[in-house]
């Protein structure tokens, strides 16, 4: 039985809640209609996911696990001073997750059945996510588990959140679906970390959404921490929806995983927005990664930046799909994009593809895409001071990365990124401190 | 030359000058101080008639005419130069293509066929020597790359073909060297003549030390608040502005 | 291009009409509307075409029929029904190797508003002509002195009967029936156009130029040129375009087929001014366009256009850089007003060795127009070396137009460098004042701006048709502010 069979004969579209019991059906309907996407789509024409598809999935989440703080610490930053919410399997472990006093936190779960989320599920729930692609439908028709997290009017949220989906790889492959709604109420301030990881080494396959949701000079930074086992795949969209006044920032660090699709969307809806999208991805192996970004300006003078960086090995593929588009009432905008890859090996591939769709006149936008190879003449001469090759590649290369780190606001990731980076390209160096 | 009475303008919705009078005569150089903010740099802007400025009451006189109704181009047409403080780039269009089309519009206004290329070229020559222009430099993209001193002397070269009947010199020397400031105050001084006159729009007494004022005005909060000899700038860069503003 | 002032272009502009939109009363013959085999065999015939020519042709209608109009462009019209169209229009006097003396007096002072000259008297111009009236070639001009040097210049229903080697060889051979629903319907009904062949080692004398012109309504123009420049061998061709004004929506699919050998060089140049439509979007010409060259050894392409008319342009000049050392240009303006839509790039394929492309787009858009850019470059595993640089600018007029920018970039060589950049940005009202202060107006100042924008791509153009690019951007463009 294919995949698409499968859930269809899973699917019940039952829920506690009438608005989100209609946007499983709706969602469902949207799925079994256009099915999982191929190459044909112009938007997956370099992502194909058959491989993924044909494994035999659980699609249920798993009830009991053993997963204990130990199994895990491997897997955490050192250092990292934050707040963790655990799941495993789609399941939530309080044994496993701090609590949290500063913002509201609720599971989606026990969301849904609290009259006073009612609003939020009316309004803002699926209000981003709806009909993006049949991906997103089908984790709204089949979700039943993740985040709902709310930030109060001019909080400044002490530390760093951070969400832990695990994979416990006990049963069977998996297909989890969770689902994150995040609310940053005028003037606050918060930070999230997100992880996705398989423990043990079973084909996991993350379908993962997240909608945010940031008002009047609010600030919200998101961190992605993509380094799973080589049999996970994951598509993740993550939507952010920027009120006036409002500075967003998702930076996406990808260095494992099979195939790795992040669907990433601002929707800047008020005057003085920022959006800054970074990324840096290294690949080896047969591994694919393919960032779709869209930043959708809506409203007049605001800002985006983009960067993102790749430097592929082995017989990887990256993917880059930037697309801006400037609405009619969106003057004075100042859009800025680039995206650089350096190709490593023989048989790495890129697939670049910049977009720009302007229907305003006062607009300053540039894209810039590279392709190219390390500075040779930089490489000897490292070479000539002592420096091993690998070492001096691995230098040229994270200078070439350094663009879309250098903002990283949380200390202990960036020296969790810097190592991430050196283990990685095979080395063992302290990047950070050559680096600055 | 230039008459204007009781100006006042403004940008967006914020009054910047309120009340400006001054009277220049052919053959006058008049010096416009003040600090910051003052207004010096609307007042350029209003008498080269630019569109974002609105003038609220007032009136502005060139040689007897009212131009309140007249275009920037027609301004000036009639004899108007503005120096401006930051020169604007224009991507791919030579220096010569660009004074060339800017000479030949206003003799078309006024009546007259346009310049043969002959002589054209021959006073592209004189007037870049003028200005020790190099040759390579005509033939470069208007404005794009120049450097701080080039910009300024772009704008004096341009004044040199153009021979404007009023120079107004929006903070010209900004920017530049003493080396750079000579050769601009140079081609100013070889431009006047008893039939134009010049107004120098500047911070410091520098520049006065080169191009010698008739008149000395301090611009204040919009208004013209005094007036003197040369003299007044050297006092004024002795002691400031804040013995006036109060 | 320094010798042509401004001032020399205004004074030729006394309209913002579209100036080649007049109708000459030619007498024609016309082929009733609609299209089935029995039409594709009596174009064959009318051609007098061998058999093999009109099994070609009705392959490729076979294969067309299968084939769906394809809707990922950028662009929104109204499909074109294609039994609505007359698939064959002659002028009936027209035979290109009748003296001038015989020629139709109206067809004459057609070519003299379309500022042709046929007369070879005019050496001065030293450019060979081919003209394309509807359907048919009208005029070939300077035929001898191409021929004392072996070079092949004829219509192309001309080389099918006389060529048929090098016809059966090439064509089809770069751009083949199925490539695309226009290619493969052109290749099906295509009537005329023009054809060259350079022999080995030759450097054209002159400039190659095809005139092409819609003038009978109710009709589409299916062109197919082939281009083919033997080793060694240098060729710049031209080609214009105009049609009359009309409320209809005319179908133009034509096929340009380009072969440089190796060690060959072919510039071609073209300079597009279909009927855009009038300011309200109604009529224009659709220009649905194959342009492919194929690049050997060391050989060179370099596609310049020009693109300022027709109501929808769907156009996509590409080179296949297939031998090693091969290098690939294009330069393009496209220039979008009113209503008009145009979606075009160009294609580069690197699959030799040592490889080299370079691509300049500039697109300009006022009014209400939409004007997107949509370019391939892919560099093949075995492709060691290649390199490619791509400038993407676009132009902003007014606030209700589009600019938009489709680079796909594909690479699977390590070697590879890949540079791409793309801005938009609008004319600035500080630019505008300072022209005005300096006495030139605003119109005069937009002009300025725009050709100073444009010069890259102008400075490629030979000079006789770089003066009439920039006199047919000011026309596209004014009226466009204010």
């Amino acid at each position: 039985m294919s995949l698409q069979d499968k859930l269809a004969a899973a699917f019940k579209g039952n829920s506690k809640n009438a608005s989100v019991e209609n946007y499983k059906k709706e969602a469902f309907e949207a799925f079994s209609q256009k099915g999982f996407p191929t190459t044909k789509d112009e938007e997956w024409k370099y992502t194909s996911l058959r491989s993924v598809l044909k494994k035999e999935y659980g699609i249920e989440s798993a009830k009991a696990t053993n997963i204990t703080q130990e199994s895990i610490t491997p897997f955490l930053v050192a250092g990292l001073d934050s707040y963790k919410l655990v799941f495993v399997d789609g399941v939530f472990q309080a044994s496993l997750s701090d609590s949290i006093e500063e913002v509201s936190v609720k599971l989606l779960s026990e969301a849904i059945e609290d009259a006073s989320y009612q609003d939020l599920f009316e309004n803002k729930y699926n209000s981003l996510a709806k009909g993006f692609t049949s991906l997103t439908d089908l984790n709204t028709a089949f979700t039943n588990e993740g985040v709902v997290i709310q930030v109060a009017k001019s909080k400044v949220v002490s530390k760093p959140i951070e969400l832990i989906y695990l994979a416990s790889g006990e049963t069977s492959a998996m297909l989890l679906q969770p689902r994150n709604l995040i609310t940053v109420a005028e003037n606050a301030e918060v930070k999230f970390i997100e992880r996705h990881q398989s423990v043990a080494n079973v084909a996991t396959f993350n379908n993962v959404v997240t909608e945010v949701f940031v008002a009047q000079n609010g600030i919200f930074d998101l961190y992605k921490i993509q380094n799973d086992k080589d049999d996970a795949s994951l598509v993740d969209a993550t939507f952010v929806a920027q009120e006036r006044d409002t500075v967003a920032s998702v930076y996406t660090f990808t260095f494992g995983g099979n195939i790795t699709r992040n669907n990433l969307s601002f929707y800047q809806n008020g005057p003085g927005c920022d959006s800054i999208l970074n990324g840096v991805t290294i690949l080896e192996g047969s591994q694919l990664v393919d960032n779709h970004t869209l930043v959708a300006h809506k409203s007049p003078d605001c800002q985006s930046n983009e960067t993102y960086k790749g430097i592929y090995g082995g017989k990887s593929t990256g993917v880059f799909n930037g697309k801006v588009i400037v609405d009619q009432a969106a003057q004075r905008i100042n859009a800025y994009q680039q995206n650089d890859s350096v190709l490593i090996s023989d048989e790495a591939t890129i697939n670049s593809k910049p977009q720009l769709e302007i229907f305003a006149d006062d607009v300053k936008c540039s894209h810039g895409c590279t392709i190219g190879q390390l500075d040779k003449s930089a490489l000897f001469y490292m070479q000539q001071r002592g420096i091993p090759v690998k070492e001096a590649e691995a230098l040229l290369m994270f200078a070439f990365c350094s663009d879309a780190i250098k903002e990283v606001k949380v200390p202990a990731l960036k020296i969790k990124i810097n190592q991430l980076m050196a283990d990685k390209l095979g080395v063992n160096i302290q990047f950070d401190e050559i680096a600055e | 030359m230039l008459k204007i009475e009781n100006l006042h303008a403004k940008v967006e919705d914020n009054d910047i000058l309120k009340g400006l009078n001054i009277e220049v005569k052919a053959g006058e150089v008049h010096a416009i101080m003040g600090p910051n903010g003052a207004g010096k740099s609307t007042l350029a802007s209003v008498v080269a008639g630019n569109e974002n400025y609105e003038v609220t009451e007032g009136n502005i006189f060139l040689e007897g005419e009212n131009i309140e109704d007249l275009s920037p181009d027609e301004r000036a047409h009639k004899g108007v130069f503005l120096s401006f403080q930051y020169p604007v780039e224009i991507p791919g269009v030579t220096v010569t293509n660009f004074i060339k089309t800017a000479i030949n519009a206003k003799r078309k206004a006024n009546g007259l066929e346009d310049m043969p290329a002959a002589e054209m070229l021959k006073k592209i020559k004189e007037k870049s020597a003028l200005l020790e222009i190099k040759k390579d430099f005509l033939s470069r993209s208007l404005n794009e790359g120049f450097s701080g001193g080039e910009k300024k002397r772009n704008e004096i070269f341009q004044m040199a073909m153009l021979e404007p009947k009023l120079a107004i010199l929006d903070e010209t020397d900004s920017g530049l060297d003493i080396d750079a400031l000579r050769i601009v105050a140079n081609g100013v001084n070889k431009l006047k003549s008893k039939d134009n006159a010049v107004i120098v729009i500047t911070h410091y007494q520098r520049l006065l030390d080169y191009i010698i004022p008739d008149f000395v005005h301090v611009l204040a909060d919009g208004k013209i608040i005094k007036s003197g000899g040369k003299e007044l700038a050297l006092e004024l860069e002795e002691k400031g502005y804040d013995w006036l503003v109060k | 291009m320094s010798k042509y002032t401004e001032d020399d272009l205004r004074e030729e502009l006394k309209t913002q009409e579209y100036e080649y939109g007049f109708y000459t009363y030619l007498d024609a013959e016309t082929f009733p509307k609609g299209l089935n085999e029995d039409v594709i065999r009596a174009i064959s015939l009318k051609k007098e075409e061998p058999e093999w020519m009109t099994e070609w042709r009705l392959d490729a209608f076979r294969k067309w029929e299968a084939m769906e109009e394809p809707e990922w462009a950028n662009v929104r019209y109204e499909k074109p029904n294609f039994q609505d169209i007359s698939y064959y229009s002659a002028p009936k006097q027209a035979d290109p190797n009748k003296s001038l003396d015989d020629v139709d007096p109206e067809l004459l002072e057609m070519y003299k508003k379309l500022g042709i000259s046929v007369d070879e008297q005019k050496k001065l111009q030293n450019v060979a002509v081919d003209i394309v009236v509807d359907s048919v070639s009208v005029a070939t001009t300077f035929k001898k002195t191409l021929n004392e040097k072996g070079i092949i210049f004829c219509p192309i229903s001309e080389a099918i009967k006389e060529h048929p080697e090098l016809v059966k060889k090439y064509m089809g051979s770069v751009v083949p029936k199925t490539d695309n629903f226009y290619a493969a319907l052109n290749s099906a009904v295509f009537t005329d156009g023009s054809f060259c062949y350079i022999p080995k080692g030759v450097t054209c004398p002159m400039e190659l130029s095809t005139y092409f012109r819609i003038n009978e309504g109710g009709t589409g123009q299916f062109e197919r040129t082939l281009v083919i420049a033997d080793e060694g061998s240098f060729v710049s061709y031209l080609e214009g375009c105009t049609a009359p004004s009309r409320d209809e929506n005319q179908l133009h699919a034509a096929v340009v087929e380009l072969v440089a050998m190796d060690d060959a060089e072919i510039k071609y140049s073209t300079v597009q001014n279909w009927f855009p439509g009038d300011k309200n979007g109604k009529g224009g010409v659709y220009n649905f366009v194959t342009k492919r060259a194929v690049c050997e050894t060391n050989a060179k392409v370099s596609w310049t256009q020009v693109e300022t008319g027709s109501a929808v342009t769907w156009k996509y000049p590409s080179c296949i850089l297939k031998g090693d050392n091969s290098t690939g240009e294009f330069y393009s303006i496209a220039v979008t007003n009113n209503y008009q839509q145009a979606d075009t790039g160009t294609k580069m394929i690197h699959l030799g060795k040592n490889t080299k492309s370079t691509i300049i787009s500039k697109g300009i858009s006022a009014g209400h127009s939409h004007n997107s850019y949509r370019g391939l470059v892919k560099v093949n595993a075995k492709a060691e070396n290649a390199r490619n640089f791509s400038q993407c600018d676009s132009l902003l007029m007014g606030d209700l137009c589009g600019a938009h920018t489709f680079p796909y970039i594909e690479v699977k060589n390590k070697s590879a460098q890949i540079e791409h950049e793309a801005t938009t940005s609008k004319i600035g009202e500080d630019q505008l004042f300072y022209c005005n202060q300096r006495g030139i107006d605003t119109e005069k100042a937009i002009a300025l701006i725009v050709n100073g924008f444009s010069k890259d791509v102008l400075n490629k153009l030979p000079m006789e048709f770089a003066v009439e690019a920039q006199k047919l951007l000011e026309i596209s463009l004014e009226g466009s502010v204010g």
